[in-house]
Formats: structure tokens, C-alpha cells, sequence
């Protein structure tokens, strides 16, 4: 099973050119990621910008061709809900932020478990990545939102758990078993002979993997990571499926209390332009990082 | 039959554990269909998806440089816009600019109904990642292969059904593997546009049995299923087409 | 004033007359806190919805507010939908609910569902002029909107032979329907009246007989009974002024009979009331 994983090896035999390699390690990074990558550039965000503001326009012809001039216009009415929307969209941001720090301690002693050298230890960390990275993420954030309790209590303390919590676990799942995956490929990725050479100079195994594996890990994973971030924040949108208070459940409650349909069409299309105005920079960063740590390995 | 119905029956009197969709014929009946569509929706969306990679690839070779440049708009716009904000605004935005057609309820309905919609933007959100995919497949398949190939007396087209084509999907599978199974994931989104499947249909069903953890597990349990079964057969095949000389 | 006061006064008195139980409930919990957590609905014009400072605002809301006035304490709004609102007040998440939430014996079983009812709607369809439905079964085969978690979905497409097209909110089925995409749009007849009544929706009509016509419960959780008797007492205070007819009016739209009937019913229960 672990050897899928691993960064394919070259041949002398000249069956393929040097871009086959290249895929075939970018699918193997793929696959511990569990999802594709992101490349985005500058003018991207602009064509998206340029596009709604054509759909805003075209609304709004058609809205006086109508003849309804007293009606008020999509950009004023965008502008008039702009703060409500601008702070759902801080909620996503916070609960992007909690679901990878929560996904990301659980993830990586997950996937530490997961070359434990004890069988039991092994297999279940291992059945439980698998578990969350097949599962659907809005399955799972529907598990969590009905099945977790309102609120525990714990030697009498009571711990209020609003569905906002609930939501931040129910992404941190599956970014848990995600960054399982990143770490445990991460660290079967330094050579074995590091292992073998701290051993002779009567290094502990936890010795080994904390002080010389881990810290030479956080740069392969560094890249990865971030583009789990990004997938992750696009993610935050599921929780409105099940009535949290982010950028969408706000949009569709302004929509409700508009009540015209043809506003449809540039809020959703402002809520995309939000999401790639925060995911743009995030995305030339890993894609930066990568370049550079690319020419180190 | 019977008795495994009247046995769920009892089971719910005896301890509250609902499962309705084994002995209530009407949901059962829901849910089986859900389950259907799916795999339907699933597999329609493989095949357009990969269609769409192909068209894709062939397009991002074209020599114009706008033809390039669309195609790359198209992929940079689905690939970092949520997935779930793509099918409203495919379906609502435009799917209201769509022909309309006169229906049997004297209705002017457009026409392509929230099945296509949905076809549509799973496709087009999966195939935007395969364009990639498939374009550094077939960049890996060596000129001097095709030279061969075309020394032997084959056409253009025979070099590219019978030589390049072959090469090039044993390179992509792995990354096309990965692409698909999230795919299939991704299906559950149909249901905010009120596609029947699975998770639309057990919604549905505890809206009207407050059967909630239930149906839940159940949910939960049939997609790590359905989905690892579809990661084993991957990769079945991909070890099967695996090019000798090539690969760990 | 003067009947709000006397009103919750008697309700007040009942309540603790009877006993509060020695462990804190949520009426005494309330009064301590200073503050009033109620759920009402947020995408349901005009019963509540969004103002444009993101407020909740509508009828039910000012019912809340009135509740908050009369215990002198804040009131805090939570937004419900219909598939978590019971879950909300079970878990004590909120400790009223007046969210248009029709009252049925099976839910009456999860929550306590307060008498007397303040509201009442029925089931009805919203659909094109054009189209020609005179009973419920002429919708066989037709594909109806709906919104999902709504209890007459089931019985529409089981018992009407309809295809039932459930979306997630009432913006996005509004929209279906004026697309094209179903022959009709069932939900609560209540709602599909204040629609009826804008301008854009003047092709529309309800064309069938309302069906289940049932009443809306204010609910508590089960065993709050000092807070169950104090809202049947501002229930019974609201039909008693007319308010609720006032607030329908306020928001635009036309008095159902029920609030109507209610309030004639209740005019002579307290003899100030009369004017």
C-alpha cells in the first residue's frame, strides 16, 4: 500500500520523456494531498471581477428595460449589504483558520501513528485516514452538525458547543486525514539511510523522527499543506448547508429578504470574487515555495 | 423479505433504531433510487469529465493564442471558485438565459433541466482538472515514438488513437484516478440544486422520520463504501496498466 | 399597557403559585441573565427576515421583543430553520421558540407546544395563471417546488402523485418557479400570500383549496412549566389586544381568519381589553 505513494523512480530506457516523471510526482503528490492543485495568476481575479461587474450591468439593463426605475440597483444594493456579507465572510475565514489548526495537531500525530512500529497502532491510524478521506466533507459536516451534542458536560462544567464548533470539527476531519497523509508521505520521503545512520549513533527512534526527520519534513509538507488550506477554505461554504452563519447561509438570508430573483446571479458572483480574492495569494505562495524548495531536493 | 422488514419494524419499536428505509416501501424505494443517481450522476460526469479533458488538451496545442488562453480561463476560473457557488450560479444564473420550451403544463420551461445543470457543472469542474492532466500525458509521449510510428506507414490520426493515446492515459491514470474518486465525492453537492441523490433523498427521509443519527450513519458508511470500492478497482487497474520499464 | 402588564402579571402569579421546581429553570435562569434567547425564522418574509443592518426582523420578532419588554429583560434573536429549530430548544440552545413551526402531535411529543396557538396556515400551491389546477390531484406527474424538511412534501408527491423539487431555502424555490423549472411552488399558504401581494408575482395565483390548514405553536422544552404557563399568558395576552392582527397589518399583509377569529374569541376574556 505505502509503496504507491512513493515518488516514482527513473529509468534509463528512454520510453518517456522527462514530463512523465514530472506528473507522475505531481500525481503522487496528489494523492497524498487527496486533492489537486491550485495555479492561479493575477489576471485571473481580474477576469472574475470583470465578469461580475458585466453581469451586474447586464442585470441591471435588463431590470430598466423592465421598467422598473424605482428600483434600487444591484451594485447599491451589494454596497448597502456589504458589511453583513464582508463579516459572514470573516466567519469563514475563522472557521478556516480552526479547522487547520485543530486538522493539522490531530492530522500529524495521525500520521505518525501511521509508521508506528506496532501493528495495531499502524492499522487503525491508517483505517481511520482512510475513513475521512473517502468520505464526502458535506457528509461529514452534516454527521457532526446533528449527531454532536449542543453541549458537554464535563465533572460538572458545562462546555457550550455552538454549531460553529460543530462545523469546525466537521472540516477538520477530513483535513485531519488529509495532513495524516502529508506527513506520513513526507516522512517516508527522507532516506532511509538518515534513519539507519542517527541508529548507529544510538539516536532513540522518537529522537530520530523529532530532532532529524520531522524538522527536514516541514518544508515538503509546507507547500501541500497550504494548498489543503486553500481547498479548505472553499470548503467553509458546505457549513451553510447546515445553517451556520457564513458568507452563504447571510447571502441566501439576503437574497430571502430581497426578494429578487434577479439578484441571484451577482451575489453569488460577488461570494466567488471574495473566495479568489483570499485564495490568489495563498496559491502564488505555495506555488513560490515550491519552486524554491523544489531546487533543493 | 417480509421478515427482514417486520425484523427493522420491531427493531424500532423495541430500540428507537428507525430505519425506515428498509420497511417502509415509499422510502426505500426513495432511497434505492437515490443510490441509483449517484452512480449515475457519478459515471455520466466520469465520462463527460474525461471527454472534456481530452477536447481540453487538444485545445490548449492549438496554435491561436486566444483558443489558449480561454481554455486557460476556463480552468483557473473552476478550479479556485467553491464547487457549491459554481452550481448556483450555473443553475440559477445561466440556466435563466437558456431557450425556453413549451411543456405539457403549458409552462415555458428552459431546457436544460437542474440534471443537465448539474451533469454540467460537476463535469466541467472535474474536467478542468483533467485538461491538465491529460495535456502533461500526452507532452510525455517522446516525438521519436511518433516518428516511429509514422516510418511504419501510420496516419496522423492511427498514430494518435493506436500510439500516442495509449501511452499517454498509463501516464495520466494515477492523477486521473485521483481526480475521479474526488468526483464522485463531489456529487453530493448536486443536492443543494435538488438533484435526487443520496444525500438529497436521506435528507428528505429524516425531514419526515426525525430519524437523523440514522440515517447519518447509514449515509456515512454507503459513500466510505461505495467510494473505497471505487479507490480499490482504480487502482487495480492502474497496477494492471502500468508500463513496464517505467515506475517503482 | 395596562392588560400587557395585567396579562403577564396573571401568567407570572400561576407560574410560581404553582411551584417553581428547586432547581433553576429556564424562566428563573432568564430573569437572572438578563437576557431572553428566542428562535425565530430568518428566511420567511415577512414573519422574519434580514433587515439591511443584518438584524431579524418581522412579525415574529416583534412578538419576541414584546415577551423580552414584558420581563424587562434584553432579547437575543437566533436564527432557525425547520430541520434544527426543535433540536435548538431541546438542547437549550434557545428558550422560546416562535418560529412558524405548525403544531402536530408528533411534535408535540419532542417539545411542548403551547396553548393556545398564535398563528395558522394551511398548505397551498403558488402557480402560474396560465396553468390550469383545480384540485390536488391534477399536480400528478407535475414537478412541484418545494423547500426542503417541509412536512407536506411527502405527502404531495406520495399522496398527489407530484414530483416534488426541493431546494434549500425559499429564495432559491421562488426562483425555480419563476424560471420555469415546476408547474407549481407548495408551501405554507401564509407565505405564498405575502408574495401574492408584490407586484412581481402578479402572474401568480393559489389556485387550490388550502389543506391542512393547521395552527403555528409557540414551544418550550418539556418540564419548563413556569416558562411554559408564563407564554401561554403573553399567547393568550396577544390575541386578547388584537396585536398579532396589528403586527400583519404593519408588515403588509392581509389578517388570516385565525388571528382574526382568535381575537374576536378573546376580545371579552379580560374586560379592560374592551374599547
Amino acid at each position: 500500500m505505502a509503496k504507491r505513494h512513493d515518488v516514482y523512480g527513473t529509468t534509463d530506457l528512454p520510453v518517456l520523456l522527462p514530463a512523465a516523471e514530472r506528473l507522475n510526482r505531481q500525481a503522487a503528490a496528489e494523492r497524498v494531498l487527496g486533492a489537486p492543485k491550485l495555479r492561479l495568476r493575477a489576471w485571473h481575479g481580474l477576469a472574475l471581477a470583470a465578469v461580475i461587474v458585466l453581469w451586474t450591468s447586464f442585470v441591471w439593463a435588463q431590470a430598466d428595460g423592465a421598467g422598473n426605475e424605482q428600483q434600487e440597483s444591484v451594485i447599491s444594493a451589494i454596497w448597502r449589504w456589504l458589511p453583513v456579507l464582508l463579516g459572514g465572510f470573516v466567519f469563514n475565514i475563522a472557521i478556516s483558520f480552526l479547522s487547520m489548526g485543530i486538522g493539522t495537531v490531530a492530522g500529524t500525530l495521525l500520521g505518525i501513528m501511521q509508521i508506528s512500529q506496532v501493528w495495531p497502532v499502524r492499522g487503525s491510524s491508517w483505517l481511520v485516514t482512510q475513513f475521512f478521506r473517502n468520505a464526502p466533507w458535506l457528509v461529514l459536516l452534516f454527521f457532526c452538525m446533528f449527531l454532536l451534542p449542543f453541549e458537554f458536560t464535563v465533572f460538572g462544567v458545562t462546555i457550550p458547543f455552538p454549531d460553529w464548533i460543530k462545523a469546525v470539527i466537521g472540516l477538520a476531519l477530513p483535513v485531519m486525514a488529509n495532513v495524516s497523509e502529508i506527513v506520513r508521505g513526507a516522512i517516508q520521503s527522507i532516506p532511509s539511510g538518515q534513519w539507519e545512520a542517527a541508529h548507529s549513533l544510538a539516536f532513540s527512534r522518537w529522537q530520530i523522527l523529532s530532532q532529524i526527520i520531522l524538522p527536514q519534513c516541514v518544508k515538503r509538507m509546507l507547500p501541500p499543506w497550504m494548498n489543503l488550506y486553500a481547498i479548505l477554505t472553499m470548503a467553509t461554504v458546505l457549513a451553510s448547508v447546515v445553517g451556520v452563519g457564513e458568507v452563504m447561509t447571510l447571502t441566501q438570508r439576503v437574497l430571502a429578504a430581497e426578494n429578487r430573483p434577479e439578484f441571484l446571479v451577482p451575489f453569488y458572483g460577488f461570494v466567488m470574487l471574495l473566495f479568489f480574492a483570499y485564495c490568489y495569494p495563498i496559491a502564488r505562495t505555495t506555488q513560490k515555495l515550491e519552486l524554491r524548495y523544489a531546487v533543493k531536493q | 423479505m417480509q421478515e427482514i422488514y417486520e425484523w427493522f419494524r420491531w427493531l424500532n419499536e423495541a430500540t428507537g433504531i428507525n430505519l425506515t428505509i428498509v420497511y417502509d416501501s415509499y422510502d426505500r424505494e426513495r432511497m434505492i433510487d437515490g443510490f441509483v443517481n449517484t452512480i449515475y450522476l457519478s459515471l455520466v460526469c466520469l465520462g463527460f469529465s474525461v471527454i472534456i479533458g481530452i477536447v481540453g488538451a487538444w485545445l490548449q496545442g492549438s496554435p491561436l493564442k486566444w483558443t489558449r488562453r480561454l481554455v486557460n480561463g476556463y480552468i483557473q476560473l473552476f478550479r479556485n471558485t467553491p464547487p457549491l457557488v459554481q452550481m448556483y450560479f450555473f443553475f440559477f444564473a445561466l440556466g435563466s438565459l437558456m431557450p425556453r420550451v413549451e411543456n405539457e403544463w403549458g409552462i415555458m420551461e428552459p431546457i436544460l433541466s437542474n440534471w443537465h445543470w448539474a451533469i454540467l457543472s460537476l463535469s466541467f469542474f472535474a474536467g478542468s482538472f483533467n485538461v491538465e492532466i491529460f495535456r502533461s500525458g500526452i507532452e510525455a509521449v517522446p516525438k521519436a515514438t511518433v516518428e516511429a510510428a509514422e516510418a511504419l506507414g501510420y496516419n496522423r490520426l492511427q498514430t494518435y488513437v493506436y500510439v500516442v493515446l495509449p501511452l499517454a492515459l498509463r501516464v495520466c491514470l494515477p492523477a486521473l484516478n485521483n481526480n475521479l474518486v474526488n468526483l464522485v465525492k463531489t456529487t453530493t453537492l448536486a443536492y443543494a440544486i435538488a438533484v435526487p441523490e443520496m444525500l438529497y433523498v436521506a435528507n428528505q427521509i429524516w425531514s419526515d422520520s426525525l430519524n437523523v443519527p440514522e440515517m447519518m450513519t447509514f449515509l456515512l458508511f454507503a459513500y466510505v463504501l461505495l467510494v473505497g470500492l471505487l479507490v480499490m478497482v482504480m487502482n487495480k487497474w492502474e497496477r494492471s496498466m502500468r508500463l513496464p520499464g517505467f515506475g517503482a | 399597557m395596562k392588560t400587557r402588564i395585567l396579562a403577564a402579571a396573571t401568567a407570572l402569579a400561576a407560574s410560581f403559585a404553582v411551584g417553581a421546581p428547586a432547581t433553576a429553570d429556564t424562566l428563573q435562569n432568564v430573569m437572572q441573565s438578563g437576557t431572553l434567547t428566542v428562535g425565530v425564522k430568518a428566511d420567511y418574509k415577512p414573519y422574519g427576515y434580514l433587515d439591511s443592518d443584518g438584524n431579524i426582523v418581522g412579525i415574529e420578532p416583534d412578538l419576541a421583543q414584546d415577551v423580552a419588554d414584558t420581563l424587562g429583560v434584553e432579547l437575543e434573536l437566533v436564527a432557525v430553520v425547520a430541520s434544527n429549530r426543535m433540536q435548538f430548544l431541546d438542547q437549550g440552545k434557545i428558550d422560546v421558540m416562535i418560529a412558524t413551526m405548525t403544531d402536530t402531535a408528533e411534535r408535540r411529543e419532542v417539545v411542548n407546544i403551547l396553548n393556545p396557538d398564535y398563528y395558522s396556515s394551511g398548505t397551498n400551491i403558488m402557480a402560474r395563471k396560465s396553468t390550469d389546477f383545480e384540485t390536488w390531484d391534477d399536480l400528478e406527474g407535475a414537478p412541484v417546488c418545494g423547500v426542503q424538511g417541509a412536512f407536506y412534501n411527502r405527502k404531495t408527491s406520495q399522496e398527489f402523485g407530484a414530483e416534488i423539487v426541493g431546494f434549500t431555502g425559499t429564495s432559491e424555490a421562488l426562483n425555480a418557479l419563476r424560471q420555469g423549472r415546476c408547474a407549481a411552488f407548495v408551501y405554507d399558504d401564509s407565505f405564498l400570500n405575502s408574495r401574492l401581494q408584490e407586484d412581481q408575482w402578479s402572474d401568480y395565483n393559489m389556485p387550490l383549496e388550502t389543506i391542512d390548514d393547521a395552527p403555528w405553536g409557540v414551544a418550550v422544552k418539556h418540564g419548563e412549566d413556569a416558562m411554559a404557563r408564563f407564554m401561554s399568558g403573553m399567547v393568550v395576552h396577544w390575541h386578547t389586544t388584537g396585536q398579532i392582527v396589528e403586527l400583519e397589518k404593519k408588515y403588509g399583509i392581509d389578517p388570516v381568519p385565525f388571528t382574526r377569529k382568535m381575537h374576536e374569541r378573546y376580545r371579552g376574556y379580560i374586560p379592560e381589553a374592551k374599547k
